[in-house]
């Protein structure tokens, strides 16, 4: 029991830190970033190329080398991100939503296959892989590498809650998210605030996809696919939008997903777990923390 | 995908029409057989296989197979005086995908086919070359579906999965298990020996499942599969998925401190099912396969000639692709003529032809009368043969 909910909560904290990214972004355009997973297999792919080149790393060094590559991803995602909205999404601003919906679904088949032609379609072994030693609490197997992982995805999720709470920038976003005219009026530079929204859910979401990679140790091409999936599920489930609501809904995805294959047996979880997306949808479209006139991001 | 069958039946009906008109008119205006590419040029070999997706990297093993065959049969002169050209179509281990391939090679003039990878993107193809008349030659996929369908059309070279599960069987009585956790994918070919070995196993009656579930390929985390393993406590877990999640489930169940025995299904024998398992965590693995370069006696001097020809070493179904085109030749020979009908009926005939699993002979369901299945062993960080189950 205990094992599921740790099982559950760390599978979930991946989730939210890729959800923070769909809900960051929809709450300040409108707009589903479905390239927003292959960001984060993006992010697994440069720092496995970081990691590479720079040779063999001894053991002993491994935690800081990691999280030293870790920074660097982030920033580099960061700016494929701000890349992607300045080629693809900002010259469809005024654009009905669909056609915006469309291009981010080809942004995300051209990272794929980008990916796929650069780096070849094989999958890929992490040249670091965190490895540690388990011990048991509560009868539940929590393992070294759990812990580092889910303190530094907490740490990114603290100190984004508290940029978007503390900082202008942070105002500027919760403005603009709230009225983007009335922003504008107000003497917001309303691009360079989606530019750095766009920042900082990528280098998020890059983080997760290198944190990934050294925990379970394969990335390949689409390993961005479902994982993006299940992160917007999981945004849906807190409330779209709703900054908060994204990593409540990752960590509750990844308890469901783990008490559904437990219930149901593995073959049904995602039955389960994408028919409690309908319910949601269908009962509270808002999400458990969205509310109608919200206050997005 | 039983929905998807119809249409893909009508776009392979239309595809064939297509295709009959336009040989109709070649015969026709052609008369001698200038521009007719039925009778005379290059013999069109298809190959619907995976170049792109998950499973590309053994995509790229069965074209370089292939391509071996096909080169040194044009340079001892070719069948029946005609040169082959391979069309090599991308599947992509999809189904919607692989039927538009079909229907490309198809259009594309193909006289026999000898691609099929992923059982599930191979199933739609099935119709589409049976509407047109060509013969199939499947070098790797081996689902029972493929052979429920009972086109006439349809050969196999790799044993089917029913094959399959009851090596895995016997290999597990002969191994004193007492329990067993099945775990596929949820793809036709996983689920299919998944299936088979439960009937085995409820057969038999000396080993028990204590576990049957399936996991979403294409994730990375395991841990509900793997924690439902640690509960049923098997003394064997049997794995019929592919390589990529093998890699990641034998890794996570190790770290979670699993002590039991592991196998894998032919779909997870690949280099780098160790890599990513760890090659600690891999060694010990067991595995079920049909014969790979490695372990089949004699095979030095081919694994030689394709390490020079291609710079690369050869890998799974390298060799039953170079198979699938050395019989797609030797059926057309017998033929003498590429004539759909013809070829079948040659290769229904063919009794004891060389290739790498021994003297072939289909049996009246078109597949391979021994499924030559072994075990192997990952030793060293490779897999070598632990019984030959002969």
């Amino acid at each position: 029991m205990t094992q599921l909910v740790w099982n559950g909560l760390f599978v979930g904290s991946f989730y939210a830190l890729i959800a923070l990214g769909y809900s960051m972004v929809y709450g300040i355009i409108k707009l589903l970033n479905f390239a927003h997973g292959d960001i984060y297999m993006l992010g697994a792919f440069v720092g496995f190329a970081m990691l590479t080149s720079v040779g063999v790393i001894p053991a002993s060094m491994s935690i800081t080398a990691l999280l030293i590559v870790l920074l660097l991803c982030m920033v580099v995602t960061g700016g494929i991100g701000v890349g992607i909205e300045y080629l693809a999404y900002r010259p469809l601003r005024n654009s009905p939503r669909l056609a915006v919906l469309i291009t981010a679904v080809g942004a995300s088949f051209t990272l794929e296959y980008g990916v796929s032609a650069v780096a070849g379609p094989n999958p890929k072994v992490f040249p670091v892989r965190l490895e540690g030693d388990s011990f048991t609490v509560l009868g539940a197997r929590i393992s070294v590498p759990q812990i580092v992982l889910m303190v530094i995805a907490v740490l990114l999720m603290l100190g984004l809650n508290a940029y978007i709470q503390r900082t202008s920038m942070g105002r500027a976003m919760r403005a603009i998210a709230l009225d983007t005219k009335g922003s504008l009026l107000m003497g917001i530079n309303v691009n360079k605030v989606i530019t750095w929204t766009f920042f900082i859910g990528s280098a998020l979401a890059g983080a997760a996809g290198v944190m990934a990679g050294a925990y379970y140790g394969k990335i390949d091409f689409l390993m961005g696919f479902i994982i993006g999936l299940k992160a917007f599920t999981a945004a849906v489930i807190g409330g779209i939008g709703n900054i908060k609501g994204a990593m409540l809904g990752g960590l509750l995805l990844g308890l469901l997903e783990a008490f559904g294959s437990q219930w149901l047996g593995g073959e049904w979880r995602d039955v389960f777990t994408f028919g409690v997306l309908i319910a949601f949808l269908t009962l509270k479209p808002t999400g458990l923390l969205g509310e109608r006139v919200t206050e997005r991001v | 995908m039983k929905l998807r069958i119809p249409k893909a039946l009508a776009v392979g009906a239309v595809a064939a029409a297509m295709l009959a008109t336009t040989t109709g008119c070649g015969g026709i205006l052609g008369g001698g057989g200038s521009s007719s590419s039925a009778d005379t040029g290059p013999i069109k070999i298809a190959a619907v296989i995976p170049l792109s997706g998950s499973s590309a990297p053994t995509g790229v093993y069965m074209k370089n197979g292939m391509q071996m065959a096909v080169d040194e049969i044009n340079a001892k002169g070719g069948v029946l005086g005609r040169q082959l050209s391979l069309d090599l179509e991308d599947g992509a281990c999809d189904p919607t995908q692989a039927a538009a391939a079909a229907n490309k090679a198809v259009s594309n003039g193909a006289l026999i086919s000898v691609g099929g990878y992923c059982s599930g993107a191979t199933l739609p193809t099935l119709p589409i070359f049976n509407k047109a008349n060509i013969p199939m030659i499947i070098p790797a996929a081996n689902s029972q579906e493929l052979v429920n369908q009972k086109l006439p059309n349809v050969f196999m070279i790799n044993g089917t999965g029913t094959q399959q599960a009851a090596a895995a069987v016997k290999f597990m009585v002969k191994d004193g298990v007492k329990s067993v956790a099945l775990v596929d994918d949820n793809t036709s070919y996983s689920k299919d020996i998944a299936t088979e070995t439960k009937k085995d196993l409820a057969s038999d009656g000396s080993v028990k499942v204590a576990l049957s579930t399936s996991v979403t390929a294409g994730e990375s985390d395991y841990s509900s599969a793997v924690h439902d393993i640690m509960g049923a406590n098997p003394d064997m877990l049997y794995w019929t998925g592919y390589y990529q999640e093998g890699g990641l489930i034998i890794n996570q169940l190790k770290a979670a401190g699993f002590k039991g025995k592991i196998m894998v299904a032919d779909g997870s024998v690949d280099p780098s099912l160790v890599k990513i398992a760890g090659s600690a965590n891999a060694e010990g693995v067991f595995a079920t396969m049909t014969q790979t370069p490695d372990t089949i006696k004699g095979a030095e001097t081919w694994i030689a000639n394709y390490n020079k020809k291609f710079s690369s070493a050869p890998g799974p179904y390298s060799t039953q692709s170079y198979d699938a085109v050395r019989v797609a030749a030797e059926a057309i020979t017998q033929a003498k003529g590429t004539k759909g009908a013809d070829v079948i009926k040659a290769l229904e005939g063919i009794n004891g032809f060389q290739i790498f699993s021994g003297p072939l002979k289909f049996t009246p369901e078109h597949t391979l009368s021994s499924g030559g299945f072994q075990i192997l062993v990952v030793q060293g960080g490779k897999f070598v043969l632990k019984d030959a189950l002969s």
